[in-house]
């Protein structure tokens, strides 16, 4: 924390002003308005650059232009007509990567109506999570204006669920707000309490992969000239680049049994995997590594499994994979409404000992890179998306404010339902105050 | 076929004369058992059975009664009963005699608890209490048929008299004492209606209604008692008056009252020892004689449950060893489970030895009574406790010790035949006596093992045959050979071998019949040819000790209350001062945040706040410099450690029920809770009815048993709930909102009528005593502002509405609980009184939480609402400090922030003047963290409640190496003693 120059009684900010301020400007909005795109170069200057990647910058400058970081450093030269922002104490991170979340496919849990995550039947490798990504979900502003600057929708509910894609948290359109199409192929894993069922389920697996090589054969001899006509299968296509080893597979898995299992058919499937669980990771921590298994942790705030594994067994999984060794990230608890807070996540770890680098690394640059879209995001460094914010101190501490935030240079509108319902009601309360 | 096989000796020379004696029983057995019983007012049908009935059992080794032993004696029957036991004693000349060579004879076994020959519940018509669970007009002797089969399972584990009842309904009717032979019911009762039996978990046979979780049904049984106890001065008021209204006839009651005025005895089945306290609890608040069929686990606790002085029917049903065949399946069991399945068979003598009275009982254990019996006394208990706990002792308690539970002169002949002592090892009961009627149990069966010798046969005669089950060999002349196969049962041995290495020549198969001790058959050689044979034994099989091995040492575990994973040897230790010292104090009263202070505790008690407190000498010191201090933190909202259902789902309104009456304290989250800061928190029931239960203001005194829990002076409080889950029912009101407003009104209502009712009574005594009822009271107490409401609401329009209700019947409501919407009518709140408990972040699962936001305790709060967080989720109550946190990212202070998780939820929960902040005169409730409270990098260090260290992270660290250690040991013994 000292780091951050904050001290235990000055912890909030006068951050609140300045998003009211806002907020006043465009009274009458009661929607988060998408930001246009950047029209001109812009200098956050004087603040501490924490490019994750390139160590801690006091004093730094970052140049973007064209939604690009064009340099970060103490010497940044800076073009005429470039917009400065005064960041003195105050703080610069790359934006927050939440990898693994319902934001945009799921509005109120119990409304069915209003959610779109789970496809009819178990084998549903061609679903496609971002043509149903809701730009007006009131969620997406809430992780906005709190740093969460990447989301990634996620379809669930089957064996093949469908493949996320990475998308931006503010736009008019998925289409605008993608940041990279289809990233993998969601799996989840079977559960295997039930033993015949899991046979089944097993299975049903084991056979769609089967199939698909089929339908590869057939469909190349096809192109290679051979004259037996094979009808396209949606289903047996969207899983040619996972045959390919071009798309990793996404394999979600509950306990010990699940990972043992999922981790030997995928060796012998010769699949690109990321194993995304939590619970007994840590366990085969040393397997992981050995065999270059990337990790994305489904949360970090939980209660042990077992009643005998200790109180803090939860929050020590990410401690055990960095000490093993294991290339990992943390994404939240899949809630939409709770995807704004994903630091926490990697926060709560470092109360149980994970180094607070790693837990920053673990929400941006480490996830960046397992959801393959590290030369776009999660660090700061030219080249790369003016995809960061400003902040009051350390951005995974809860109490620290986010000044602004900018997805590819669009310096974003700081409000969201949260804030425009504060605004009203305390309105009322003021009212009531005159009228006394 | 014969009576008793020569296990017992080996192979002596009088083989033959013992055969021909056997051979007489035998006959003699045909007999004995077309004896039938009937009544004796039936008219006999064809002919009149009149075989003499007079046994006199010579050469037995006579256990009379616990520790009373004849060696060598005789027992005389007549009739079906005891007419002489002793040594020496002249045999009547009219008696056959059975020679039992030795062997042993037991006082048959009396079983309290057992629901023999009782049917599935009927629908039933009549004068009977409303609740279909409420049955004690029940007589079990007007529904009792003999069942063979049932009887033949519990002879075969040594019973001859049972106590048999329903086991449906929460009060199951009457008992019925009854003897295990094969006549008809009516000679088969013994007596009748002398035990009442109970239990606690309402039957689905029965109903699926009202009670549907544990505390409803200890409610409904409360009120029972209650009505019972109106219904008899209802009806004494009438018949002194019979110008008033004349009350109900009620079967039910009638029996219920009658019970509690003769002091039947109350036989109450329970679960578990927590059960069990709550059983002895019901039974001191309506001084009733109760008798409680245990469940296993009393020795967990141990000391509490000997307190309680009630005589124990205890099930010998123990549990079967958890599977750790792999080390996936190993890595589920919990420290609970493997301790419980090692204990349990210790649990019958450290119950013996508490001083209680202890009957033992078959109940639930599925055939494997003498096992576990044997089990039992391995594991310390002394046999002729056991004896007398299944003899002596329960047909005191059933009051037919002047005819079973002895061998003696005038008791029923029943009684057990066995080879060996019965306490020592599977040895076996031979026969088992009704009444004066014998059932074999296990019957004699001629083995074809051992060895013998082929005395015709051809090329055969001569050789040596030895069987030994599965295997043999065959010898000639010094050679032998293993036969290739052996396939042999009581009747018949088939063998196949080759001949060549004996001097014979290709493949032989032999068959032939088992007689007494010889073998009769045929053969075949390889060329085809036929021969007849023949074999005498010339030696028994080994009697191989088939007693299960246990060459382990007994494994000393330690002392955990409670019995499971961070159980606590004692109660940590109060010390009589404690000096904190150089902490940053947050003391969340006038005096603030304090930087480099200390603190000081004496018994328990917070006595000095400040800069350079002088501490008593021999203070045990703490040092905190870098850390800070803050109050225990404080849940206002969780619903952990509550047994049978946190929501009573019978019904809409359940005021009456307690969760003070299913409190447990045995729940690892307790240890969690304490490792996260939280020393106190609410218990509530949960949201599914507009009136819900009362709740439990509850210390984590981990270890402590429920009672010892609960803050006894916290404000009393009801739970109410509004809004989504209180209308999803479409079977029941309310369907809307706006019933739910009509039902909460209707029910407060009927309170202020019942308090009206009482009033008159008290002032004029006269006239048709009102009856009391425990839902309308616990109402009446919110009415007159006794009893804090604490209401679920979402939405701001259900708790104006529920404001204005309460305001219309003159009281506060003490606090909306989630109150999500409440930031949109702050002021309204304010204006009322309500306090105000919040969740940070929680929205959108649902339509009513769309409109949750994160500034609802800013603004709730700056408005002048008594604001708290809660968490309502056990985990997330581990670290209330982060929710504090969440609350300053929307611009709260640092010392409201705290405030939201200490002192407010202490004012809301009426224990302010005892926790909540770090003042002289309260409770030393405090946590110790490693940095700021309220950053996410911080945990606690140490936990206080009571100025005793519950939690400590670096011994947490030495029981987490305990635990591990301990399962292991257990899961050890469960692999070698599955070798």
């Amino acid at each position: 924390m000292n780091a951050y120059g904050t001290t235990t009684q000055h912890v909030f900010k006068a951050i609140f002003i300045f998003s009211l301020s806002i907020l006043l400007q465009s009274a009458g909005t009661f929607a988060q308005t998408p930001a246009p795109p950047q029209s001109g170069p812009v200098a956050i200057t004087g603040g501490t650059i924490h490019t994750v990647t390139q160590g801690v910058i006091p004093g730094g400058t970052v140049l973007f232009d064209d939604g690009k970081i064009i340099a970060v450093g103490q010497d940044v030269e800076i073009p005429g007509h470039t917009e400065i922002i005064e960041a003195d104490g105050r703080h610069v991170f790359p934006g927050f990567i939440h990898g693994r979340s319902t934001i945009g496919l799921m509005e109120i849990a119990r409304i069915r109506e209003s959610t779109d995550l789970q496809e009819v039947g178990q084998i549903n490798p061609n679903i496609r999570a971002r043509v149903a990504f809701h730009p007006a979900s009131e969620h997406l502003p809430v992780a906005a204006v709190h740093g969460v600057t990447t989301v990634v929708p996620t379809p669930r509910g089957s064996l093949i669920a469908g493949m996320p894609a990475a998308m931006m948290t503010d736009g008019w359109t998925w289409e605008q707000m993608t940041l990279r199409e289809e990233l993998a192929m969601v799996v989840e894993w079977p559960s295997m309490d039930d033993t015949d069922q899991y046979r089944e389920a097993f299975g049903s697996l084991k056979q769609a992969f089967d199939k698909a090589r089929r339908y590869k054969v057939a469909r190349s001899a096809q192109q290679q000239g051979n004259e037996q006509h094979h009808p396209y299968d949606s289903r047996w296509e969207a899983m040619d680049p996972v045959l390919e080893g071009e798309m990793p597979v996404f394999l979600s898995v509950g306990e010990l049994r699940q990972i043992q299992a999922a981790m030997a058919w995928a060796e012998k499937e010769k699949l690109k995997i990321v194993l995304v669980g939590n619970r007994d990771l840590g366990l085969v921590a040393d397997q992981l590594a050995e065999k270059n298994i990337p990790v994305m942790l489904s949360g970090v705030i939980a209660g042990p499994a077992r009643q005998w594994e200790g109180y803090d067994e939860g929050y020590k999984t990410p401690l055990l994979l960095h000490e093993a060794g294991v290339d990992f990230c943390i994404a939240g608890d899949m809630g939409a409404a709770s995807t704004y807070r994903i630091h926490h996540h990697a926060a709560s770890a470092v109360a149980f000992g994970l180094p607070e680098q790693q837990a920053l690394e673990a929400i941006t640059i480490n996830a960046a890179r397992i959801l393959g879209i590290d030369d776009l995001v999660g660090s700061i460094e030219p080249g790369k998306h003016a995809t960061l914010m400003i902040t009051d101190g350390n951005p995974i501490e809860l109490w620290t404010s986010k000044e602004q935030v900018f997805i590819k240079g669009r310096r974003i509108e700081m409000v969201d339902k949260h804030k425009r319902l504060y605004e009203q009601y305390h309105l009322k309360h003021q009212q009531k105050e005159k009228n006394k | 076929m014969s009576i008793f096989s020569a296990s017992k000796n080996t192979f002596t020379h009088n083989i033959q004369i013992k055969m021909i004696r056997q051979l007489i029983f035998t006959l003699f057995l045909v007999l004995i058992f077309s004896w039938d019983i009937h009544a004796q007012t039936e008219r006999a049908i064809g002919l009149r059975e009149n075989t003499p009935a007079v046994f006199a059992f010579t050469n037995a080794d006579i256990v009379t009664g616990p520790g009373r032993v004849i060696r060598g004696g005789e027992v005389i029957v007549r009739n079906g009963t005891i007419e002489a036991a002793g040594s020496g004693l002249d045999i009547p000349s009219d008696a056959s005699v059975i020679d039992l060579d030795g062997r042993m004879v037991y006082p048959g076994f009396i079983d309290i608890m057992s629901h023999y020959g009782m049917p599935e519940p009927e629908e039933e018509e009549g004068l009977h209490y409303w609740n279909p669970q409420v049955r004690a007009h029940y007589r079990s002797a007007e529904f009792f048929r003999p069942d063979e089969e049932q009887a033949a399972d519990l002879r075969s584990q040594g019973f001859v008299v049972v106590n048999t009842a329903s086991c449906n309904g929460l009060f199951r009717g009457t008992g019925s004492i009854v003897s295990l032979g094969d006549g008809d019911a009516a000679r088969m009762i013994i007596r009748q209606d002398i035990v009442q039996h109970m239990g606690f978990r309402p039957s689905e046979k029965l109903g699926k209604g009202y009670p549907a979780s544990g505390m409803g049904a200890i409610a409904l049984i409360r009120q029972s008692l209650l009505d019972a106890g109106w219904y008899v001065a209802a009806h004494s008021a009438f018949d002194a008056n019979p110008a008033l209204d004349r009350p109900e006839t009620n079967k039910t009651l009638d029996a219920i009252a009658g019970a509690r005025k003769s002091m039947t005895p109350f036989i109450v089945e329970v679960e578990n020892e927590n059960w069990f306290l709550r059983a002895a609890a019901i039974a001191g608040e309506f001084d009733l004689n109760m008798w409680i069929v245990g469940s296993g686990h009393e020795y967990r606790r141990l000391e509490a449950i000997a307190q309680t002085g009630m005589p124990v029917i205890l099930p010998l049903a123990f549990p079967e060893a958890p599977d750790v065949t792999t080390p996936e399946k190993s890595i589920n069991v919990s420290l609970e489970t493997l301790r419980h399945w090692y204990l349990a068979p210790e649990n019958p003598s450290r119950l013996a030895d508490s001083g209680l009275m202890v009957a033992l009982s078959s109940y639930g254990s599925e055939g494997n009574f003498l096992k576990n019996l044997q089990a039992a006394v391995e594991r310390g208990l002394d046999k002729d406790k056991a004896l007398a706990a299944l003899t002596t002792i329960p047909a005191k308690m059933l009051g037919i010790d002047n005819r079973y539970g002895a061998i003696a002169e005038g008791n029923a002949a029943s009684f057990i035949i066995a080879d060996d002592d019965i306490f020592d090892g599977p040895s076996g009961i031979r026969e088992v006596w009704v009444d004066g009627k014998r059932y074999v149990i296990k019957a004699e069966q001629e083995k074809p093992c051992g060895t013998w010798q082929i005395s015709s046969g051809t090329d055969l005669d001569g050789a040596e045959l030895d069987l030994q089950g599965a295997s043999g060999k065959i010898s000639l002349e010094d050679q032998g050979t293993r036969l290739t196969w052996v396939k042999a049962n009581e009747q018949r041995v088939n063998i196949g071998f080759v001949g060549d290495s004996i001097g014979l020549e290709g493949f032989y198969n032999l068959s032939a019949n088992l007689s007494a001790d010889e073998l009769l058959g045929l053969g075949k050689k390889a060329t085809g040819d036929f021969f007849t044979w023949m074999a005498r034994r010339t030696g028994q099989a080994g009697t191989a000790d088939d007693r299960p091995q246990r060459p382990y040492s007994r494994l000393e575990l330690p002392r955990r209350y409670p019995s499971m994973e961070y159980g606590l040897a004692s109660p940590p230790e109060q010390p009589a001062h404690v000096i904190i010292r150089n902490a940053t104090i947050w003391t969340q009263g006038p005096a603030g945040i304090l930087e480099n202070a200390d603190m000081l505790i004496e018994q328990g008690q917070i006595t000095a706040v400040g800069h350079n407190i002088a501490a008593p000498r021999r203070s045990l010191e703490i040092d905190a410099s870098g850390m800070h201090v803050t109050p225990g933190l404080i849940d206002p909202h969780i619903h952990t450690s509550i047994t049978g259902g946190v929501n009573e789902t019978g019904d809409a309104i359940t005021a009456e029920t307690r969760i003070t009456d299913v409190l447990h304290g045995d729940n690892v989250w307790i240890y969690r809770l304490l490792a996260g800061g939280i020393t106190s928190a609410t218990l509530f029931h949960g949201s599914a009815n507009p009136i819900g239960g009362q709740n439990a203001v509850i210390k984590m005194r981990w270890g402590q048993l429920p009672d010892q829990l609960t803050i006894e002076d916290a404000a009393p409080g009801l739970k109410m709930a509004l809004g989504e889950n209180v209308k999803r029912l479409a079977s029941r009101y309310p369907g809307s909102r706006q019933g739910t407003e009509q039902i909460i009104r209707d029910a407060f209502q009927a309170a202020l009528e019942y308090n009206d009712a009482w009033s008159r009574w008290e002032k004029q005594s006269k006239g048709m005593p009102p009856r009391r009822d425990l839902q309308l009271e616990a109402i009446l107490e919110v009415i007159k502002g006794e009893r804090k409401a604490h209401v679920h609401a979402y939405r701001q329009d259900e708790m104006l509405m529920m404001m204005r209700l309460a305001e219309e019947f003159g009281f506060t409501v003490g606090s909306f609980e989630h109150t999500l919407e409440g930031y949109k009518i702050a002021d309204e709140l304010r204006e009322h009184g309500a306090g105000a408990v919040v969740w940070t972040d929680w929205s959108s699962f649902k339509v009513e939480a769309y409109d949750g936001i994160l500034y609802n305790a800013r603004l709730l709060n700056e408005a002048g609402v008594l604001t708290s967080l809660h968490s309502d989720n056990t985990q997330l109550s581990t670290r209330m400090n982060w929710e504090g946190a969440k609350t300053m990212m929307t611009g709260v202070s640092e010392t409201d922030a705290m405030n939201f998780i200490t002192l407010h939820p202490a004012k809301i929960m009426g224990i302010d003047h005892r926790v909540g902040s770090l003042e002289a005169g309260k409770d030393a409730d405090f946590v110790i963290w490693n940095g700021h409270p309220m950053s996410t990098f911080s945990i606690p260090e140490q936990t206080w409640v009571d100025g005793k260290k519950y939690f400590d992270r670096k011994e947490d660290r030495v029981l987490q190496t305990a635990v591990k250690k301990e399962r292991a040991l257990i899961i050890n013994r469960i692999h070698e003693e599955a070798q």
